[in-house]
């Protein structure tokens, strides 16, 4: 785009879930270099932890290897992260989410990990392409 | 992830130390159902050196919650960061856990 820098990095990663920490390193580099707020920092991490833990966990039973790959790019003050995994069709966001006004007594175990995933980002949606599933969120960045 | 635990006046403190997401949960659900499994029914929680919790650290103390409860007990958390209580927040954790400001305030009532 005119006027604009585009910045960006790609990691790929395998099915374990100490790659977690690799994804979320590199994505701290990127947000030292690029300046961006803490807050948008703890929105992706939450992402991270999130999505890649569900994808990694439950995403390739039966299977010893796969490849999951993380895009991230900033494009004036909109930032993007595609998660793309060649695991078997899931739709995180299909769940309905959970009832956060439930006691302690009511409330499930579990369901919490994508509800804090559409909360932390202002977009969210799901793909199957071909034999990958392709994730998108993006999130403006504001500092405060 | 660092967990210390200490018992003080009937009470258990238990103290967590760095992330508490997927990785560390396991560590954490251990030591707390130690507590629970030991006779402990009044439990303190101290967030304070805490840096981020994800889902897999709410589950946990969800279960926790429920566990002691289901006994007369309490589960009390104090000391949490801005990231903390965000996710607190957001899950309406903050309306069904009990958290506090301080030691001293989290150990009253408990």
């Amino acid at each position: 785009m005119k006027g604009q820098i585009r910045k960006s990095f790609a990691v790929t990663v395998g099915i374990d879930l100490a790659e977690i920490d690799r994804v979320n390193a590199a994505f701290a580099e990127f947000a030292e270099v690029h300046d961006l707020p803490a807050k948008i920092r703890r929105s992706v991490r939450v992402v991270f932890d999130e999505l890649l833990n569900n994808a990694i966990s439950y995403g390739f039973e039966g299977r010893d290897s796969g490849e999951i790959t993380v895009d991230v790019e900033l494009a004036g003050d909109r930032l993007s992260v595609t998660i793309t995994d060649d695991g078997k069709p899931f739709n995180p966001f299909r769940e309905e989410p959970p009832d956060t006004l439930l006691s302690t007594q009511e409330r499930r175990i579990g369901g919490l990990g994508i509800h804090l995933v559409r909360q932390a980002m202002d977009e969210v949606s799901y793909h199957r392409r071909t034999d990958r599933n392709v994730v998108m969120l993006a999130k403006r960045v504001t500092d405060d | 992830m660092d967990i210390a635990v200490r018992t003080q006046n009937d009470v258990s403190l238990i103290a967590f130390a760095g992330d508490f997401d997927t990785n560390t949960s396991p560590e954490a659900q251990q030591a707390l159902d130690g507590i629970v499994e030991g006779g402990g029914h009044r439990i303190v929680v101290d967030f304070t050196n805490v840096d981020y919790i994800s889902s897999a650290g709410l589950r946990v103390l969800l279960a926790t919650a429920k566990r002691v409860q289901g006994v007369g007990g309490t589960l009390h958390m104090f000391g949490l960061n801005e990231t903390v209580e965000e996710v607190f927040e957001i899950s309406g954790f903050s309306m069904i856990l009990k958290v506090f400001r301080t030691e001293a305030e989290a150990l009253e009532g408990v």
